[in-house]
């Protein structure tokens, strides 16, 4: 490798690129939330008077919101500040800014919040101590309510020789990219612009124009480089603050999150219990009830997509002839539920596969053995009724075998070996644009995503350019544009850069190779080479240099120019069955298949991963070490959700531990080594059959764990995270 | 809060400043004062290791140190560690194996290998190294790639 495969490289280690947290601006002003503490509720007053008393502080709350932007009316479910009641700790109030930091905050200090004492209920079981019966679906606490159904469940189950029921629980972990969030907002009206670190410049014009009422031709976001984003950069969160306290003071403002804010008002993954009931005969599934009380936090009522989205993958990979499932996304008091690298789908993997571990425990049969004879193969159907594309898990499920064994030869005593499986959709998600300008010695893509580091925007779109045109990839390069300057894409998620943006890529170079060839006299296809320090078009065999195929505006300009766009859509899903709410097909289906080697320390229940593999279906791969980073992170990652990340919330409301010492991610001295495979052939919808990546990884991950620690030590634990304390109370050490 | 004047060298170059507060970290010092944001914020309470500078060679939290501290100390950021002929192959390291994803993380893991290696010698064991430097997270990479960096860069300094 080489500092060609990542262009970002140099400059990354020399410190050189720009981060949120990095700017600043002659004369700006230094922001500061003012967050609402635990266990308060409807709102009398917030009193701005003392710290606007502060020289030099600008405050605003609620009631400055109308006149500053002077748009129309902004959206009236979710204004920047409450005006009535007070949803989650640690919601914004008010915000205030200063010429420095340290007067800011101080100035935050003396905003004065009078509001009802109110009791907060943050664990979701306390809303629904019993399953929510009939009409639940319309109570407040209900953000969503889904159901779909296909056979006779109960029939089956009483047919069944045996019958497994068990709940799962799974605990809120947070996203914990290093860089907390940070932008900066300056500009005027009908000219704002906000800089700022998020995966989607365009998702967050669309969001701020939306909550501030004004029209996103008046707001410009420009995408700083990102120090992270797993999902929790994606929607806007400090920029309508940023924007109003610029529009307050009529000074560039910069707004940045403390660590423990991002901890506390960050969007993530929150907890969930999972019920099934599972029906066994002749060794198939005949029946499964899945039942899923998702936390969605402060989440508006009717705009959750999690719960229909999430609990497919409660249903999947298995053949199920008969199955029911029902879901409620439960409002409570915390931050709304937010997007972290594969929502939900490690926790429903690890549920499903733990669950189908213990049902063929009690049924008498080898849980992996159990697992493959059920597993979708392509073709199939789904228990929604969509037929499964190019599917590798079955592949990849055959290889993990393969190095369980192997492992299995050579493990020391005492140790535990697991296998677990996930799925993920890809491809899917919003469109992506792109322009192309080809100059006499490069060819330039021009593009609105910023890359956020797993290398998908400068490596995997980079490549796609350079394969379809014939160039290396020295020659292409990928150019960040602003919101203002760049076609329209919806940004760095669900896995849909290189697979959706990178169709987009190669109809933009096809249309330029037709362009060059016409301008040669062919109409036959053409591809680009080097020429010397230049490039060349090569068409019928003859090479002609592409500045001579500019025309004179065109060498003083971009180059010639071709655009290309990509829509992806999910798969039609059997809307019979459905019942109630909205359930989502899938584009690619991607799978993988992880084992790991675990040792459990039997005086204190903690857990050592000691080697892991990881068996991949991406399709084909585009850029072979750029993936298999993917993967080692996305793994480790898990190993995080498996083991250690946990949310802990208290009865009055506060999260407990907002810090890294007390939220514990993993940490260099504690990692396996990984062993990486990618099983091609199973090809998606990408470009030249490529799936998305950037998820899939960390969604075997827990289930992965929890089998080796049950293979280790006997313990079948159905919470997650697999922290020594729930290890060792399942060894009963405790 | 009294501001005092605080000199240090950083990167070689004598940095002289005449209002410095007592509590001001060296971290915002260096970012806002001196304009070298190369070393990143990240939790500010010492755990994430993002800050990592070396003053007067140690391998140092900059978040934790008030700036006065380190008044009349030889500072290195990431900015000048390529000056230094450990830094220099430690970044080659990091380079030829493509040890970096979002690279918030990076500068300071850079900083603090490079120090480790000025303290212990470059024939510390790689497991010693990996272990000295959990104190730097990284949430991209998992961590596979930075440690083929310092496999990469002991051999290197070998």
């Amino acid at each position: 490798m080489s500092g060609l495969v990542r262009p970002d490289l140099t400059e990354k280690l020399r410190g050189g690129v720009v981060y949120g947290t990095d700017l600043e601006a002659p004369g700006m002003l230094w922001g500061a939330l003012v967050l609402a503490p635990p266990g308060v509720g409807r709102i009398h007053s917030v009193d701005l008077s003392e710290a606007r008393a502060r020289p030099g502080v600008v405050a605003i709350g609620a009631a400055d919101v109308p006149r500053l932007v002077g748009g129309g009316p902004g959206d009236a479910e979710r204004p920047p500040f409450p005006t009535e009641t007070i949803l989650y700790a640690s919601q914004p109030v008010a915000a205030v800014a200063a010429p420095t930091l340290a007067e800011a905050r101080a100035a935050a200090r003396l905003v004065r919040l009078r509001a009802e004492a109110s009791t907060a209920v943050t664990d979701l079981e306390r809303v629904f101590p019993e399953w929510p019966g009939s009409g639940a679906g319309n109570s407040p606490s209900v953000a969503a309510h889904v159901r779909a159904r296909h056979g006779d469940v109960d029939a089956a189950l009483a047919r069944a020789s045996t019958v497994v029921r068990e709940t799962y629980r799974t605990a809120g972990i947070h996203q914990v990219a290093l860089e907390p969030h940070a932008c900066l907002a300056d500009g005027g009206p009908g000219a704002w612009r906000v800089r700022t670190s998020t995966q989607s410049p365009f998702g967050v014009r669309e969001d701020v124009a939306s909550i501030l009422g004004i029209p996103e031709s008046t707001l410009t976001v420009e995408g700083t480089w990102v120090g992270g984003g797993f999902g929790g950069k994606g929607a806007s969160l400090l920029e309508p603050y940023a924007l109003l306290l610029a529009a307050a003071s009529g000074k560039p403002v910069r707004l940045a999150l403390t660590y423990r804010e991002e901890f506390l008002l960050g969007r993530s993954t929150l907890p969930a219990v999972i019920r099934f009931e599972t029906g066994v005969a002749q060794g198939r599934i005949v029946a499964r009830r899945v039942r899923l009380l998702l936390d969605v936090g402060a989440s508006l009522p009717g705009r959750d997509f999690a719960t229909g989205y999430s609990i497919g993958f409660l249903l999947g990979p298995y053949d199920t002839p008969a199955f029911e499932v029902e879901g409620y996304a439960v409002r409570t008091h915390k931050p709304p539920f937010g997007p972290h690298r594969a929502p939900f789908a490690p926790q429903c993997a690890f549920a499903v596969e733990s669950h189908l571990d213990e049902v063929a425990r009690v049924a008498g049969l080898d849980p992996v053995t159990f697992r493959a004879d059920h597993l979708w193969t392509t073709g199939a159907s789904t228990p929604l009724g969509q037929t499964v594309g190019a599917f590798g898990l079955p592949a990849a499920l055959d290889a993990a075998r393969r190095k369980a064994r192997e492992w299995r030869a050579t493990m020391p005593p005492g140790r535990g070996i697991g296998i677990g499986l996930g799925f993920w959709s890809t491809g899917t998600g919003a469109g992506g644009e792109v322009r192309l300008a080809l100059g006499p010695r490069e060819l330039v893509v021009v593009q609105g995503e910023r890359e956020i580091g797993s290398g998908s925007v400068l490596v995997g779109v980079a490549e796609v350019a350079a394969h379809r045109s014939g160039l290396p990839r020295g020659r292409v390069r990928v150019e960040y544009r602003s919101t203002a300057r760049a076609p329209f894409d919806s940004g760095v998620f669900g896995s849909r850069t290189t697979a959706v943006l990178g169709r987009a890529v190669e109809e933009a170079v096809g249309g330029l190779l037709s362009e060059l060839a016409r301008r040669c006299g062919v109409a036959g296809t053409a591809r680009l080479v080097e020429e010397g320090d230049e490039l060349a078009v090569e068409v019928d065999g003859r090479r002609r240099p592409v500045r001579e195929l500019l025309t004179a505006a065109e060498r003083d300009g971009e180059g010639v120019v071709a655009e290309g766009k990509f829509y992806g859509a999910g798969g039609a899903i059997d809307e019979r069955r459905v019942e109630v709410g909205a359930f989502y097909g899938y584009s690619d289906f991607t799978g993988a298949a992880h084992v790991a080697q675990v040792d459990v320390d039997r005086a204190t229940g903690a857990v050592r991963v000691e080697r892991y593999a990881a068996f991949h279906d991406a399709g084909t791969v585009v850029d072979r070490p750029t993936a298999t980073a993917q993967v080692e992170g996305g793994v480790v990652m898990g190993l995080g959700t498996a083991l250690t990340e946990e949310a802990i919330w208290t009865d009055d409301g506060r999260l407990a531990n907002p810090g890294l010492l007390d939220y514990r991610i993993p940490t260099l001295a504690e990692v396996p080594p990984i062993e990486v495979e990618f099983l091609e052939g199973f090809l998606g919808s990408g470009p030249r059959g490529a799936k998305g990546l950037g998820e899939p990884p960390i969604v075997p991950v827990p289930a992965t764990i929890a089998a080796a620690v049950r293979d280790a030590c006997g313990a079948h634990l159905t919470e997650l995270p697999l922290s020594p304390e729930r290890v060792a109370r399942a060894l009963k050490l405790v | 809060m009294t501001a005092e004047p605080a000199s240090f060298r950083v990167n070689g170059r004598s940095v002289a400043l005449d209002d410095v507060p007592g509590a001001e970290r060296l971290l915002d010092t260096l970012r806002w004062r001196a304009g070298l944001k190369g070393t990143k914020e990240g939790c500010r309470t010492g755990d994430c290791g993002a800050c990592t500078v070396l003053v007067d060679g140690r391998p140092t939290l900059s978040c934790l140190t008030l700036s006065h501290e380190a008044e009349g100390s030889a500072i290195v950021t990431v900015e000048g560690i390529e000056d230094d002929p450990v830094g220099r192959h430690v970044v080659a390291a990091f380079r030829d194996t493509a040890a970096v994803q979002c690279g918030y993380c990076t500068p300071g893991f850079v900083v603090a290998l490079t120090g480790l290696f000025k303290e212990r010698g470059a024939a510390t064991p790689v497991p010693t190294l990996l272990d000295d430097l959990g104190g730097n997270l990284c949430r991209c990479t998992g961590y596979a790639a930075i440690a083929r960096a310092v496999a990469a860069a002991r051999e290197r300094l070998r």
